[in-house]
């Protein structure tokens, strides 16, 4: 068999990726976690839209609406989406600061990344503050 | 395309067990990956027990342990020993890296040994590197110039020279490729960390004249802009380098010509 007849009937396997490697480490960590909060925004968005809808849709709509997202799971989902948005948004700085070729140093991406998740935390908690005393 | 899962005939199964002599005192368990493509069978992990009284500091060295006195067809990449061919790239305790700098003692646990993910497997620890080749040949790595040949060398200032380094050092193990999950989904197209930190290393060069045709050359929805920071790659690096600070000196001179 010539060198090429051989590669071509090599057929190897795959080598594992996803199934060993670290992704928990923070540079990935964090990437991965903006990916799966960007989906989370979509429905975010869709519940906006049906707070929205409903209460163009009449009294009885916004009543039925306003009983599902003030219980416990409406709050969840608000919740879990204005922390999603803030991370997003913060993220977002980051990700522009990295585009202009500033702060990619290992030591500069952990301690951005840390400044980072304080700041969407920090800003979640003021918008509930806010939110619930107003 | 993404993947989550292997394809079947890649499935990992338990393989075969060694164990350490009787009187061994300061025993390691490997975990390592192997493939025979003569059996036509899935990878294995085979466990191996190494005394650590009897070998050097390295992972490099409990692999060479294990071929010399444990089972001699342990297949795997390997020539200089201290982070200079980077020949020995492969993925230990969850990072790839190189295992000739790897210190056993900064593993927990059983140390877990696999190929450089996400390649074509050849045999146990040895992977298929000729795409990635391909790709690094595609950027055209040598100088080109289209001023006459000067009578002596051509020029550069201490200043211009600097701008080389953190670019040149990169012995192409490929650890930051293959650490990078859009190189993973899309490295049919995309050309990954390693090459394009070697584009960089050309673009940035103020000896070479081509820098307008290699830029040219990059503007592509795949070949430059498949990074998305994941920035695995700058985790990975065993010499320390920055890929993604290459890539973004890239996308900033991209910028920079247009506006």
């Amino acid at each position: 068999m010539t060198l090429l007849e051989e590669r071509i009937n090599r057929g190897g396997p795959v080598s594992p990726h996803l199934q060993v490697y670290d992704m928990f480490k923070l540079t990935s960590f964090l990437s991965i976690i903006h990916r799966v909060f960007g989906a989370g925004l979509l429905v975010g968005t869709l519940l906006f839209t049906y707070w929205i809808a409903s209460a163009a849709a009449g009294p009885q709509a916004y009543d039925c609406a306003m009983n599902f997202l003030g219980s416990w799971f409406g709050y969840l989902l608000v919740f879990g989406w204005s922390f999603a948005l803030f991370y997003h948004m913060c993220n977002g700085v980051r990700h522009m600061l990295w585009d202009t070729g500033r702060m990619l140093a290992l030591k500069d991406i952990y301690q951005s990344g840390y400044v980072m998740v304080a700041c969407a935390s920090g800003l979640t908690v003021v918008a509930w503050v806010l939110g619930l005393s107003l | 395309m993404v993947q989550f899962v292997l394809p079947r005939n890649s499935r990992v199964k338990p393989g075969k067990s060694h164990k350490a002599p009787a009187g061994a005192k300061n025993v390691k368990e490997f975990h390592i990956y192997r493939y025979d493509p003569d059996e036509k069978k899935n990878p294995t992990l085979d466990i191996f027990e190494v005394d650590l009284d009897e070998i050097g500091p390295m992972v490099l060295d409990a692999l060479l342990k294990i071929k010399d006195d444990i089972d001699p067809t342990l297949t795997f990449r390997r020539s200089c020993r201290e982070g200079i061919c980077g020949s020995c790239a492969m993925c230990i305790d969850g990072i790839n890296t190189l295992a000739c700098l790897k210190p056993i003692a900064d593993v927990k646990g059983p140390v877990k040994i696999y190929p450089l993910p996400h390649l074509e497997v050849i045999k146990d620890l040895v992977c298929d590197l000729d795409h990635l080749y391909a790709q690094y040949a595609s950027i055209e790595p040598w100088m080109k110039t289209k001023t006459p040949m000067p009578k002596q060398e051509r020029l550069q200032s201490p200043e211009e020279r600097e701008k080389l380094d953190g670019l040149w050092e990169c012995v192409l193990c490929f650890c930051c490729a293959t650490s990078c999950p859009s190189y993973w989904w899309n490295g049919h197209r995309y050309l990954g960390p390693s090459i394009l930190l070697q584009a960089a290393r050309w673009v940035m060069d103020t000896r070479d004249e081509g820098q307008g045709e290699r830029l040219d050359d990059l503007e592509d929805p795949f070949k430059l802009y498949r990074c998305h920071t994941i920035l695995n790659c700058v985790k990975a690096c065993p010499r320390g380098l920055n890929p993604a600070k290459a890539i973004a000196d890239l996308k900033v001179l991209m910028m920079e010509r247009i506006l």
